[in-house]
């Protein structure tokens, strides 16, 4: 059963709406003599995230410092990339766009965001982020965006049905095998596995890197030729397809939602997937096994795919530089450490990325010390697995799609499938 | 016997298929997650009003109700100033240039509406107006002026031309004629050919895709949007947009119902 | 009638003017555009000549959704088509004139329904673990159907919505027409003890072969507006096997590369192909 969210969301946001409005009064008041930064409403455009609605919530604040509001588009992951690099490159609707690890090279080297920190207001102290994150939002020696969620990979598992069936969270692809294959159980809904198959740079490919990489491949060969179809990846795809033998329906067309939707639903015994599942799985309001689950880091030799989402100031869309003032005046308040605290309140601990948050007491008090100690253990295996390169999403996507066609049954040679991938690498590398 | 028995269940089947599944979303509108994502379908619940709440909240909401209410409205204004003049004109002088332009007013429905999409969004683009609410009346004005002509011809056809004519020998001019006699006997069956061309733009998805990015964005991009954001978002607000947009339409049912009635009627006689 | 008058000037030339313009400038940049290599993304771009087309029969994406396009327009016309003329028999047959009114509004409703809506109310009615159509499956066997994740179901799936929309929708039609025909054929041939299918299958439905012919292409036109139900339901997935022409050049303009004027060899192709083949059959039909 998933409980009843909404109801919650409602319930918790008449609270939030009194300090909203008490805080709201004061930076008014605070406000006032200071200059209006901005002119017209912003336009953001963004991915859904927990967090983000509870920072919706104080929108008031916001026109408390800034004199406007602001209105939040939502896509999912995969049309939110589609819509952001159309509007980008052209058109310019929004102010403030998301984006990611993955599509940043592309952004920034077409000059279609602006670097953030010379609209950021030092009081919102950018350094206090994860060094991690900072790492991955910058590009070319500048800092791109400010973060909303990221991290690596964590290993999530099932206690209670661990230890039904006696045994120990596998350290090694091997023991996961294993593991699998023991507690895999679909006539009584219990899966063994959970991965994305839904296309997509960000979703089956970015689940399916770790294989890669951990077996050794690299995008290049060392003279510069790309090696996409080299027999890593050819053993990589392998195992993922048999992977997905145990994963429950609806994974195999679906992404991050439906696998870490499965298994806080509890159809999953055991799941690697990004990092925010590990307070999502605890979180009784998202989950319904927030009683049950334990942590742990991928297991060998995976590397954890290292990764930021973020916002980042548009070009086109802010043609002064109050726009882009304002704009990062937003930025600055949507990740702030208040909203970051008050995302912590509500126990959304997806979208906290503040060195200052993760140590504060209030964060070890929500999820003791389990996960955060998963949390510290897995950056060591963290890595950046795909390629930082701005044609990687061109690339990554037709790989995306190849590889739904090798999930869902539609095409089976999978060395066919990589050198059909290599081909097309071949090509845009070319030109 | 036992066949029409049967015939009859099969017709009670048909109009099950047609309205379960509508009724069924109707009633996940007002479900909470827990009752809808349910193994097995539930049926009596507590109906909870949050998800309409939450969708009539959201500005994104409200504003492309408002653009999709202004482009298609205008849209269809625009389709009744030129289409039906020009449908009037076609009925009334049948000759090989009519005919003619007949058929290529009904060959603008054989483009493929990716062909024009492309196109229209760089020269929206060109000229300043992409993404605004008087490009997408222009876009669908070829739309609604094409459906509306080719549907308000019969509608034409259908006055009786001794009435006309009777009009002519009171000494009512070829304009006098149109505006006065012809516009008002055939306004019943015109009324359904203008409410069809109105579904139609209410309804289209793919032009308002590539030609809006925010500020023009109309209904069912909205809803698409929300219908797509994943297990992230409750799925009773999705089902309680998919509602919002389906009223208008189905507002028009019996419009359109009527239109069909009378084109047969007209076929019979 | 024939008096000499401004009034079909006036009447006509502004409107097919604005027509014309309207439907032709697009076109036409759709064409120049399909002969470069224009990317979304930037400003310049080159003429390049037929390269974009040439690709095209190396493209094995592109090869892929001609041949789903072309499935798809045979299976909805003949399904809509078959579905719409057994109702509307039956219909005929076995309701009374009133029933038959309730009846038509009734089967009005799914071609009003916005696609986006129809794909939605279906897509969650074909969820492989909350669908209500997939749910006596569940209760029987106890697994869960994923019917949109097969390449071998997905796009039956999208082509059953789409006849749902349409098949009622020209039931009524038929019935209407049905009811238009002379009833002194059917009544002589009941006097013969015929069966009432043989009635139709030998005497209604083959007088009413031009309005059926006729409403088949209107339905194959229709059929042309495949992307938003292919869209909200599957995205062309999974892998490639519901993916359209026009769902894939959608695919190369605006979610994969911004090849805009690749995806408009694509669009191009499909225009041509389509206006030829539509103005031959159109013509032949209502001669």
């Amino acid at each position: 059963m998933v409980k009843h969210r909404e109801e919650y969301l409602v319930k918790r946001n008449t609270c939030l709406m009194l300090s909203a409005a008490s805080a709201a009064v004061i930076i008014a008041a605070q406000s006032a003599a200071a200059q209006q930064v901005c002119t017209s409403d912003l336009k953001i455009l963004a991915q859904p995230q927990t967090g983000l609605a509870t920072t919706e919530s104080f929108a008031q604040e916001f026109r408390g410092l800034s004199g406007v509001g602001f209105q939040v588009d939502y896509l999912n992951e995969n049309d939110r990339r589609a819509r952001s690099q159309a509007d980008a490159s052209i058109i310019g609707s929004y102010n403030v766009y998301y984006v990611d690890e993955a599509n940043l090279a592309q952004f920034a080297s077409s000059g279609w965001i602006t670097p953030l920190l010379d609209h950021y207001p030092a009081e919102y102290d950018f350094d206090d982020f994860d060094p991690g994150r900072r790492a991955t939002a910058t590009y070319d020696g500048q800092v791109w965006f400010a973060p909303i969620t990221g991290g690596g990979d964590l290993m999530v598992y099932r206690t209670d049905i661990f230890s039904a069936a006696g045994v120990e969270p596998p350290k090694t692809l091997e023991e996961l095998f294993a593991v699998v294959e023991a507690i895999h159980d679909p006539s009584n809904g219990i899966y063994g596995f959970a991965l994305r198959g839904q296309r997509g740079s960000g979703a089956n490919v970015w689940r399916w890197m770790p294989y890669f990489r951990g077996f050794g491949g690299e995008w290049f060969n060392v003279d510069g030729t790309p090696a996409f179809n080299s027999d890593a990846a050819v053993r990589a795809t392998e195992t993922y397809l048999r992977l997905f033998e145990y994963s429950p329906p609806g994974t195999r067309t679906g992404s991050w939602d439906e696998s870490t939707g499965a298994f806080n639903s509890g159809q999953v015994a055991l799941i690697v997937e990004s990092a925010p599942l590990g307070g999502m799985s605890l979180n009784a309001d998202a989950s319904n096994v927030s009683d049950k689950v334990a942590f742990g880091i991928p297991p060998e030799p995976l590397t954890g795919g290292g990764y930021a989402h973020g916002f980042a100031i548009g070009t086109r869309g802010n043609a002064s530089a109050a726009d882009r003032d304002c704009a990062g005046l937003w930025i600055a308040w949507a990740t702030s450490k208040e909203n970051e605290l008050r995302r912590l309140a509500a126990g959304q601990s997806g979208e906290l990325n503040r060195t200052s948050v993760f140590n504060s007491p209030e964060f070890s008090e929500a999820f003791g010390e389990a996960l955060p100690a998963a949390l510290e253990a897995t950056s060591a295996v963290t890595k950046v697995n795909f390629w930082q390169n701005e044609k990687w999403p061109d690339l990554g996507n037709r790989w995306g799609i190849i590889l739904e066609e090798l999930i869902t049954g539609q095409r089976t040679d999978i060395q066919d499938a990589l050198d059909e991938l290599e081909a097309y690498a071949i090509q845009i590398t070319a030109n | 016997m036992i066949a029409r028995v049967i015939g009859k269940a099969t017709l009670v089947f048909c109009a099950a298929c047609v309205l379960m599944p509508l009724l069924w979303t109707l009633m996940n509108a007002f479900k909470v997650n827990a009752d809808l994502l349910t193994p097995v379908p539930k049926f009596v619940f507590e109906p909870t009003f949050d998800n309409i709440a939450y969708v009539l909240s959201r500005r994104s909401v409200f504003g492309a109700l408002y653009n999709s209410l202004i482009i298609c409205l205008s849209a269809v204004g625009i389709g009744l100033v030129l289409g039906l003049p020009a449908a009037y004109a076609i009925a009334r002088y049948p000759n090989r240039i009519t005919r003619e332009i007949q058929f290529f007013v009904l060959s603008l429905r054989f483009l493929p509406p990716v062909a024009i999409a492309i196109p229209f969004m760089v020269i929206w683009l060109n000229l300043g107006f992409y993404d605004t609410r008087l490009s997408m009346i222009v876009t669908y004005s070829l739309i609604t002026t094409s459906i509306a002509i080719w549907l308000s011809i019969p509608g034409f056809q259908s006055v009786p031309k001794e009435v006309e004519e009777a009009a002519r020998v009171d000494g009512y001019g070829p304009y006098a004629v149109f505006f006065r006699v012809a516009l008002p006997v055939a306004m019943k069956a015109l009324m359904g050919a203008l409410a069809f061309s109105f579904v139609l733009v209410w309804n289209e998805f793919m032009l308002a895709l590539m030609l809006t990015a925010s500020n023009a964005k109309t209904l069912p991009l909205v809803a698409s949007e929300m219908s797509q954001q994943g297990l992230n978002v409750p799925w009773g607000i999705l089902n309680a947009a998919v509602v919002l947009l389906s009223i208008p339409p189905l507002l028009l049912l019996g419009l359109l119902g009527n239109f069909l009635n009378r084109a047969f009627a007209q076929k019979r006689r | 009638m024939n008096r000499q008058s401004s009034l079909p000037f006036v009447f006509l030339v502004p409107t097919i003017a604005l027509l014309a313009i309207l439907a032709l400038t697009p076109t036409l940049y759709a064409l120049s555009m399909s002969f470069t290599d224009r990317s979304l993304f930037s400003p310049d771009f080159n003429y390049i000549g037929f390269e974009n087309y040439l690709q095209l029969w190396s493209d094995r994406r592109f090869l892929n959704s001609a041949v789903v396009s072309v499935k798809w327009e045979v299976i909805t016309v003949t399904g809509t088509m078959i579905l719409a003329v057994g109702l509307g028999v039956l219909m005929f047959e076995c309701a009374s004139p009133r029933a038959r009114n309730i009846y038509c509004l009734i089967f009005l409703i799914p071609v009003l329904l916005p696609r986006v809506c129809a794909a939605f109310v279906w897509k969650f009615a074909f969820h492989p673990l909350y669908g209500i159509v997939t749910y006596p499956y569940r209760a029987i066997t106890g697994k869960p159907l994923d019917l949109l994740a097969d390449p071998t179901s997905a796009l039956m799936v999208v082509a059953f919505v789409d006849i749902w929309q349409w098949g009622f929708f020209f039931a009524v039609i038929i019935v209407k027409l049905l009811e238009s025909l002379p009833p002194q054929p059917i009544e002589a041939s009941r006097l013969d003890y015929a069966r009432p299918w043989q009635i139709h299958f030998y005497i209604t439905i083959p007088m009413l072969r031009a309005p059926l012919i006729s409403l088949a292409l209107v339905k194959a036109i229709e059929s042309l507006r495949s992307f938003d139900l292919i869209y909200v339901m599957t995205r062309g997935g999974p892998g490639i096997s519901t993916e359209t022409l026009d769902m894939y050049a959608f695919s190369q303009g605006f979610i994969e590369s911004g090849k805009i004027g690749y995806a408009s060899s694509i669009a191009v192709f499909m225009l041509i192909l389509t206006i030829v083949a539509f103005t031959i059959i159109w013509k032949k039909v209502n001669k």
